[in-house]
């Protein structure tokens, strides 16, 4: 028997498509149970249709894995290999530790202010108590070293009593009245006094005070410039004074 | 705006068999089980793209086998998608040429050791033969837009020829029906020229 009829071809699409029936459909089962050709013809049908269902299902679902690819790119998954969790935890590490120090140093920075770095080097003059038996102890010693600082400014104002050390003293007793300004012309004028002098008096104790009155009226430049001389000076009374750390803090303040 | 709703095990099946809420539902199973099944994967030197190839292919082999009643229901889905990723992925991996047993880390974390192999031979079945379906997908891309068409809306959506003929400009349903058994007869020719694709279709149409 020849299967291969238009005929027989289109009678087992429409057996596939379930469009025969009753006695019809009988005998082509009967058929194909009896004819291995016609089976194999029949499975080959078979085989097509499944090959189009299968590219109908991929296709469909083709469509919709785009648009759901676009929707859960919102939370990308990630990847954690061995390495890179050892690297990731070693990160979380660092930047913690980098949000700890970044975090001092910001508070540092902002709560950083003239008072403060005033206020950690700076320790009242203190007069030695050690004197020589062929001298006297002058009205400007007399009175600071009572604590009676306005009584010292008011000797120099009034140059009852004039020279290095009446201006000096007049310079820290300004300080202790918190007057700065004040300060930093008796100090500026110890300098003056001092230039050109064989001997030096209270030269060291000027500029590092002087250098702190600056910071005080945040004239910044001017107190780094002293600073960085007392630091550059290892003979310098106030070299050991001058820390590294005040001079980055009086960096800092600059740029506040 | 869509609303996103969660099916149950027993819904996703239902709707997957009876070609119900197809859309809604196919979502449901990216919404529910991506991130899980792309994460084993990525972390077994896999990269974001095969994540999505593996689990679009996984997909499609789980419906195509709920279509087929082989999906019974004995594991839950997220098992039973799991093992189709796994197995598909270490599949590809093999083809890469790669050490496998090396490659898999992590897979214990989400899922545990037990679950991850319970998978039934049919399962097996469905990933195997990979490259032989993206051939017989390649075939039937191959076909003409209209052969396409008519052979897609009649055997993959069940249109019958009276629907087809409203969403097609041929005259009759006799023209459509002719037109749609010279495409089927087309493509027959064009899967028999490659007696490689025979194996591989059987095993889909028996899996």
């Amino acid at each position: 028997m020849n299967n291969s009829t238009p005929d027989m071809n289109e009678l087992l699409v429409q057996y596939l498509d379930g469009e025969i029936q009753g006695e019809e459909k009988n005998n082509l089962e009967q058929q194909l149970a009896a004819d291995a050709a016609l089976q194999q013809q029949y499975d080959s049908l078979l085989l097509t249709r499944e090959s189009i269902r299968y590219y109908g299902l991929q296709q469909k679902v083709a469509s919709i894995h785009q648009e759901m690819m676009n929707e859960m790119q919102i939370a990308p998954v990630k990847p954690i290999s061995n390495s890179r969790r050892t690297l990731r935890y070693a990160l979380s590490v660092a930047a913690s530790l980098l949000l700890l120090v970044g975090g001092y140093i910001a508070y540092q920075f902002f709560t950083l202010s003239p008072d403060k770095v005033f206020s950690a080097n700076y320790q009242p003059y203190e007069l030695s108590s050690t004197r020589d038996i062929n001298t006297t102890e002058t009205a400007t010693e007399k009175a600071y070293r009572a604590g009676n600082y306005k009584e010292v400014i008011r000797i120099y104002s009034a140059k009852e009593e004039t020279g290095v050390k009446a201006a000096f003293l007049s310079g820290v007793s300004a300080m202790q009245s918190k007057d700065f300004t004040s300060a930093i012309n008796n100090f500026t004028a110890v300098l003056d006094m001092n230039k050109g002098a064989a001997v030096k008096t209270l030269n060291d104790d000027a500029e590092y005070y002087l250098a702190l009155s600056y910071i005080h009226t945040r004239d910044y430049d001017y107190a780094l410039e002293l600073m960085d001389k007392i630091k550059q000076d290892p003979a310098h009374t106030y070299h050991s004074k001058v820390t590294k750390k005040m001079i980055r803090q009086v960096k800092m303040l600059k740029w506040r | 705006m869509e609303v996103i709703r969660n099916f149950s095990d027993q819904e996703l099946v239902d709707n997957l068999k009876g070609g119900k809420r197809m859309d809604e539902t196919i979502k449901a199973i990216y919404r529910s089980h991506f991130e899980g099944l792309s994460w084993y994967i990525m972390n077994n030197s896999g990269s974001q793209q095969d994540a999505e190839d593996v689990f679009q292919e996984v997909v499609v082999n789980f419906i195509d086998l709920v279509k087929k009643d082989k999906f019974r229901g004995e594991s839950t889905i997220k098992t039973f998608l799991f093992s189709l990723n796994r197995h598909t992925w270490l599949n590809e991996l093999k083809r890469r040429g790669r050490a496998v047993a090396r490659e898999e880390k992590f897979a214990k974390g989400t899922y545990g050791e037990q679950e991850k192999d319970r998978i039934t031979p049919d399962g097996h079945q469905a990933i195997a033969d990979r490259e032989g379906k993206a051939a017989i997908l390649k075939l039937v891309a191959a076909l003409g837009d209209t052969c396409k068409k008519i052979l897609l809306l009649f055997y993959y959506e069940n249109m019958s020829m009276k629907e087809i003929l409203d969403a097609t400009d041929y005259d009759n349903e006799q023209v459509v029906r002719n037109k749609k058994y010279k495409c089927l007869k087309q493509l027959e020719q064009m899967i028999l020229e490659k007696p490689s694709l025979k194996d591989t279709l059987k095993n889909l149409l028996h899996e």
